[in-house]
């Protein structure tokens, strides 16, 4: 039996610890369609998609897969159950052959032994489908970025998928390879796959998208046939109507220039960036994952080297030979993963808090002036628990990003590089995050902010700068500023807009 | 988060760092304090003077690689396998080079423990080679090369000069009625402890080994500090080959067989997470301490050295065991 949705969700919900990801979404895919999922970073797609690939065994609500209940609760589960996964980091093994790649836990056996023919032959059956026509036994390292994605292509449909998931499935493919992609796309549908598709470029999802469901806070906002939207529209439902948030008061004009960049080059990251940062400045960068904002940071601050250009502070070229260095001249860097290279995380919060600091000055303070410090940073940030010996682990989300922050304020910067500076955290500490950025540039030190979080980038920046593919494409103004000019020169196509 | 679900939390969060808690430096206290009174029980004669100096004298020399190694998994990397190599070759450098004088030769048996921890700390820090595959093909080396060099033979120092009888005092001095090497190892003790508490160094090598990442973009010199751990390992190591050289009257390739695991093993009963930054001084005198307690009360209750063995092997699989339950437990390496 045939049904019209081979998809439909009814109150889907799952909630992490203090928060609801998604929050009773219904939800229903047609057969054969092209199912866009948009919305902004932290809307609940990727949660979503994760439950439909069986990552959870907690969620509530139901899912009915060609009019059946079914249960998602375990990967293999949703694999009988006919829906496929491709993620945005591909997941294929790269010292292992493409045939391998493709049959993983499936693989043909004569006996004991692996039948190496039949696995080739099922392999060559599965990349014919994707049009791609490489040996099967040799190593997926040996691909393209552009093959390998097919090959991963070629994986999930190796399993008859009904549904297939596909996120992000461009971020590294050049524009060509892309056209490729939709080409294959067009003959899935054709062959009766449905395709939820998860994409920030705007451009591509018109292209291809029959509908779209637009996410927000961990809700459904909305469900619409591609041709009754346009992409301004399309962008103020991703964001909503601003909440009543309150505007925080600047009480300083940015002063004379402190902070200078000029023509610098990484190559292969970005190339010939140029900006200043005046006295009591927030520059924002705008762009999407893998821009290069990220790349640019980890330079300026000196853990990775340059090729080309100059950094200035005060008109003094900085010395960059190393990250110690940089931060003894005013730097510091707020890195964009907390878990992995913000903190310690089995270490005292205190540990943490003053890490940098301690090493900034190459010994540590004593005990006395290190409890002083502590409390201090403490009460601005308002921590909660105030617990100097607490460990990081025992913190909220919310907390935890606190004392990142506090860990680089305590080194009294002159400029402060943030990289997604409130990323997975609740807004009560995101305001307050805010307000101690707000409170540095007030007393004339620079801000350098990188935010995916367009709302913060906006009421934030004083100016922002939009990065792409490691270039400065543009810069906005503050009078000119507002969610709806970032994201659409940040996802701005120029070749793709030349076909509208 | 729902009520129940908060509670449940913090009981799990308390059973963990009650559990913890047991491998603190208070844990390691209440540990020998449990084998004191055991050993009381096995042998009347466990609480003299003498048999007290009987459980340190064995494992002085152990106290002092352990300290050593202490320095390699508070900072992440686990332990140095070229201890064994390491301890042979520095205590033969010591005697062959009596020609030297006594502080001559000395110093050319650490310079060659040193040469080796700095070429393992620039491999391991720097090159970022596996520190138990690269330490352990080190040895291997090691051993072929001071026989190759030796043509096979150990070597003796000469007591009928003063530097050859020197030398052989140097592990027999007394003060106070306690041996001179057991307050040298103390003295150690201070200075590691201070090293690693109170200076910029051990904050920096606290950071690296629990976590890497948020050391190398905090501004720490992750490299040089790798490297520092492996040479202040390999220079503690050679002052016990050099003083196990004097100990033993000789300079052989099997000086120090053993001591790399039984190093090892007291660091992590003392509480020095394999993980790596977690750890005290005070805990690895503990650990030694124990191990020093349980080879005397298995000697006294009549068990061959064999069997030792194997007792010190399970129990370094189950202390490791059980620490890692705990990290699995308290989330640091799930999944």
């Amino acid at each position: 039996m045939k049904h019209e949705n081979i998809l439909e969700l009814r109150k889907l919900t799952k909630r992490y610890p203090g928060t609801l990801a998604v929050d009773r979404v219904d939800l229903a895919v047609r057969r054969g369609e092209v199912h866009a999922i948009m919305g902004e970073n932290g809307a609940g797609k990727s949660t979503l998609m994760k439950i439909l690939a069986g990552s959870f065994d907690d969620y509530t609500g139901d899912i009915f897969i060609n009019g059946q209940k079914a249960r998602m609760h375990s990967p293999s589960l949703a694999k009988s159950q006919g829906v496929e996964m491709i993620y945005q980091e591909l997941s294929l093994a790269g010292a292992l052959s493409v045939g391998e790649n493709i049959l993983v836990g499936r693989l043909p056996r004569r006996g004991l032994f692996i039948d190496k023919r039949a696995m080739e032959r099922e392999a060559r059956r599965c990349l014919s489908q994707v049009g791609l026509n490489v040996d099967p036994g040799q190593p997926v390292d040996m691909l393209s970025q552009h093959e390998a994605q097919l090959v991963e292509i070629a994986k999930a449909l190796g399993n008859n998928p009904s549904v297939l998931v596909m996120d992000e499935p461009t971020s590294a493919l050049s524009r060509s390879e892309v056209k490729r992609l939709f080409a294959i796309i067009d003959q899935l549908k054709q062959r009766g796959v449905t395709i939820i598709y998860i994409s920030h470029h705007l451009a591509e999802v018109f292209m291809i998208a029959d509908r779209m469901t637009v996410m927000r806070d961990g809700r459904k906002i909305v469900t619409v046939p591609t041709q009754q939207v346009d992409p301004a529209t399309l962008v103020e439902m991703m964001i909503g109507k601003p909440v009543g948030q309150a505007c925080i008061q600047r009480r300083c004009v940015p002063g004379k220039k402190r902070f200078r960049v000029r023509h610098l080059t990484r190559r292969g990251f970005f190339h010939d960036i140029r900006f200043h940062i005046r006295a009591g400045e927030i520059l924002g960068i705008g762009g999407l994952a893998g821009a290069g904002r990220t790349e640019l940071a980890r330079v300026l601050c000196g853990i990775d080297p340059y090729e080309a250009g100059d950094i200035l502070l005060d008109g003094r070229v900085l010395d960059h030979r190393s990250m110690r260095r940089t931060m003894k001249q005013g730097l510091a860097y707020l890195t964009e993963d907390r878990k992995l290279q913000g903190l310690a995380l089995q270490l005292t919060a205190q540990n943490n808090l003053l890490s940098a600091l301690h090493i900034k000055r190459g010994g540590l303070l004593g005990a006395r002036k290190q409890r002083d410090s502590f409390v201090s940073h403490a009460e601005q940030l308002q921590l909660y628990p105030a617990q100097p010996k607490r460990q990081v682990t025992q913190f909220s989300g919310g907390n935890q990003q606190k004392i990142l922050l506090g860990k680089w304020l305590a080194t009294a910067p002159e400029v402060l590089i943030l990289d997604e500076p409130t990323r997975g955290v609740d807004v009560g500490a995101k305001q307050i995050i805010h307000e101690a950025i707000v409170n540095l540039v007030d007393v004339g030190k620079c801000v350098l902010l990188i935010s995916s979080d367009l709302p913060e980038l906006v009421t934030l920046s004083d100016r922002v700068v939009i990065m792409r593919k490691g270039h400065f494409v543009g810069e906005i103004g503050k009078d000119q500023l507002s969610e709806n000019t970032v994201l659409l020169a940040a996802s701005r196509d120029p070749e793709a807009l030349a076909h509208d | 988060m729902t009520k129940p679900q908060a509670n449940r939390d913090q009981g799990r969060e308390l059973e963990i760092s009650l559990l913890r808690r047991c491998f603190s430096a208070m844990g390691i206290s209440v540990v020998i304090v449990l084998l004191v009174l055991v050993g009381r029980v096995v042998s009347p004669d466990f609480l003299s003077t003498d048999n007290l100096f009987n459980i340190i004298r064995p494992v002085t020399l152990l106290g002092i690689v352990a300290l050593g190694v202490m320095f390699i998994t508070y900072g992440g990397h686990f332990v140095d396998l070229s201890i064994p190599a390491i301890m042979a070759m520095s205590g033969m450098v010591a005697v062959a080079a009596q020609g030297l004088g006594l502080v001559g030769s000395v110093l050319c048996g650490l310079g060659a423990g040193m040469t080796i921890g700095l070429i393992n700390g620039f491999l391991i820090g720097y090159l970022r080679l596996n520190p138990i595959i690269w330490t352990l093909a080190m040895n291997f080396m090691l051993d072929g090369l001071l026989r190759w060099f030796t043509g096979g033979v150990q070597v003796y120092p000469d007591y009928s000069t003063p530097t050859g009888a020197m030398f052989v005092q140097l592990s027999r001095g007394e003060l106070g009625g306690v041996p001179g090497i057991t307050w040298f190892w103390l003295g150690l003790s201070v200075l590691a402890a201070w090293l690693v508490r109170r200076t910029g160094f051990g904050q920096q090598l606290q950071l690296t080994g629990a976590a890497y990442d948020v050391a190398a973009t905090s501004g720490v010199p992750v490299r040089r500090i790798i490297l520092l751990s492996f040479f202040i390992s390999s220079l503690l190591t050679a002052c016990a080959g050099i003083l196990l050289a004097s100990l033993s009257k000789q300079g052989t390739f099997t000086n120090g067989m053993g001591y790399d695991f039984n190093a090892i093993t007291a660091v992590v009963v003392g509480g020095v997470a394999l993980s790596g930054g977690v750890g005290s001084v005070f805990g690895v005198l503990g650990g030694v301490l124990v191990i020093g307690l349980i080879g005397n009360i298995m000697t006294l209750a009549g068990w061959g050295s064999f069997d030792q063995m194997v007792a010190r092997g399970v129990i370094f699989v189950l202390v490791v065991a059980l620490m890692t339950l705990l990290a699995r437990r308290g989330g640091q390496s799930h999944e």
